[in-house]
């Protein structure tokens, strides 16, 4: 596998640093470089939002999570995704005409102007930084520890993420936003044939489509309903969940940056669509895999589960683009996510932005920096982590909405209620508030409460 | 664009959107996440999963009728 894993290997980081030097050549100004010049069609489109919102959890944690809680992970995220898309076709167009007169630099800066308030951008930063970066780091240790189990005589766990933050940086500082959507193409395309040759495979093992549900049902019926074995996936995780993979696109700047770069709204709209469609064929296969993973490693640990069905049930040189194909997803989703958060940071500098690139390119070694140490010490639970930074950053979703809805600015109110949601939230989760209020979720009651604070305030001031 | 037109697209939004919200309502109800419920299977599919899917199919379908409604730039 070694001599397949160099060879794949050396093809595709020989591929992204060309188009690393060639997004490099056609660099000719701040908007070329951080917005990739705003002119990105339907195919690079659709790929680079894809790339950036499946992530290593797609391949490492879904299988996994399908594993352990069942066919209940397809409405987690495929259905959410769904919902998600079609949001974009309302939020996407407010966002786009709400900077067609002034820009875009970034959305901290964009709720500046919308709330005339510096604290709205403040806030919104805050939130977004407090769980990107863990979710950044997540990545890059999911692949590390993968790895180190796939090979065990090679690099320790801390080695592995030094180096894949390293070339992430290299060709992102090269090449800026284009390089990263040439990056982005690449790896969508070799996660969605890594995850169908996985899943294919996994299924003729076990004797076909038919058999596969027959065996299941035979061994643990309770995988092939909700809430699943372990209970996980009742109405209210689902219902939280999905409204936290809705507000994706508003609250994460790496995807709402992808609303606007695209070269019309028409080309967004059918981004939407691809987006859709290509979410429900990469999950998928992703619960064939975890259906397979409960049958034959029913009580394996997660990197023992992994590497047995990634790489050692799997031909050589299927195995190596597994492994490339988590490299390259790391990358992908973790280069856009910094990238991004540098971008917000240059917006909050000053309401014009920045006129040098130097605060923003020294702003994303900071953060990857930043994501490598976190990642030295973060949880093993890729998807549960995955949904944790979704729903913090949903926390910011109302605030968004109402300061784009507006046409006039909203006051105090909402930026005082999200930075007070945002820091329930993260009491919650650190174990000094509880994390069910009664019966109810804290992290659905309180986008509730926010959502109702938002419609308030819109109401109030209309 | 006509009053008239501007009119209809408006309309047909609302009709989608309102049939998406409704597809959202269903998935989260005991039609949909029934415990232990595997049969009625479909391609021998269970039940949560095959109308699941089901659903997110519509729902996609639902956003792109959505995207032909709106306007452009």
């Amino acid at each position: 596998m070694l001599t397949w894993l160099l060879i794949v290997g050396s093809i595709y980081v020989t591929i992204l640093f060309l188009l690393a030097w060639r997004s490099r050549r056609m660099i000719r100004d701040q908007r070329d470089f951080l917005m990739a010049g705003s002119n990105i069609g339907l195919v690079l489109g659709f790929m680079t939002f894809a790339a950036t919102l499946f992530s290593t959890f797609t391949l490492l944690g879904m299988p996994d999570f399908s594993r352990t809680h069942g066919v209940g992970a397809w409405i987690f995220l495929a259905f959410s995704d769904a919902g998600m898309v079609f949001l974009i076709v309302w939020f996407g167009y407010l966002l786009r005409k709400r900077i067609s007169a002034k820009g875009f630099n970034g959305m901290s800066g964009l709720l500046q102007e919308c709330y005339r308030n510096r604290w709205a951008g403040y806030i919104y930063f805050a939130g977004v930084f407090i769980f990107l970066i863990p979710y950044v780091a997540i990545q890059i240790r999911g692949v590390a520890i993968f790895l180190v189990e796939a090979f065990t005589t090679t690099m320790p766990v801390w080695a592995w993420s030094l180096l894949i933050v390293v070339v992430m940086l290299v060709y992102s500082e090269l090449g800026g936003l284009k390089a990263i959507i040439y990056a982005d193409f690449m790896q969508g395309t070799m996660l969605m044939l890594v995850v169908w040759i996985i899943a294919v495979s996994c299924m003729r093992s076990l004797g076909g489509w038919s058999e596969l549900f027959r065996q299941v049902e035979a061994v643990n019926p309770a995988l092939l309903s909700t809430p699943g074995p372990k209970g996980l996936l009742n109405s209210q995780f689902l219902i939280a969940s999905f409204l936290a993979i809705l507000m994706i696109p508003v609250t994460q700047p790496q995807l709402s940056t992808r609303l606007v770069i695209m070269k019309n709204t028409r080309s967004m709209y059918r981004m939407a669509v691809a987006v859709g469609t290509f979410a429900m064929l990469v999950i998928f296969p992703t619960i064939i895999i975890g259906l397979y993973g409960a049958l034959r490693y029913p009580d394996a640990s997660v990197s023992e589960f992994l590497g047995r069905v990634l790489l050692h049930d799997q031909a050589a040189v299927v195995g190596s683009a597994a492994i490339i194909g988590l490299f390259a997803a790391a990358m992908s989703t973790s280069d856009s996510q910094l990238f991004a958060l540098g971008n917000e940071f240059r917006g909050l500098l000053s309401t014009n932005g920045s006129r040098s690139l130097l605060p923003t390119r020294l702003a994303i070694i900071i953060f990857a920096l930043a994501a490598l140490l976190f990642s030295l010490f973060s949880s093993d639970q890729l998807v549960l982590l995955a949904r944790i930074s979704f729903a913090g950053t949903a926390m910011m979703g109302p605030l968004v909405i109402l300061g784009i809805l507006s046409s006039k600015p909203q006051g105090a109110f909402m930026i005082v209620a999200s930075g007070l949601g945002l820091a329930v939230f993260i009491l919650s989760q650190a174990g000094i508030l509880p994390e069910m209020v009664g019966t109810m979720r804290m992290d659905l009651l309180l986008m509730i409460v926010l959502t109702l604070c938002a419609i308030a305030s819109y109401l109030l001031r209309r | 664009m006509s009053e008239r037109t501007n009119r209809r697209r408006k309309t047909a939004w609302r009709v989608i959107a309102a049939m998406a919200l409704v597809l959202v309502v269903i998935t989260f109800t005991p039609l949909i996440l029934s415990p232990g419920r595997i049969h009625p299977g479909f391609l021998s599919m269970p039940y949560t999963l095959w109308t699941s899917i089901l659903i997110t199919i519509i729902l996609v379908v639902l956003t792109y009728a959505g995207s032909r409604t709106r306007n452009n730039d």
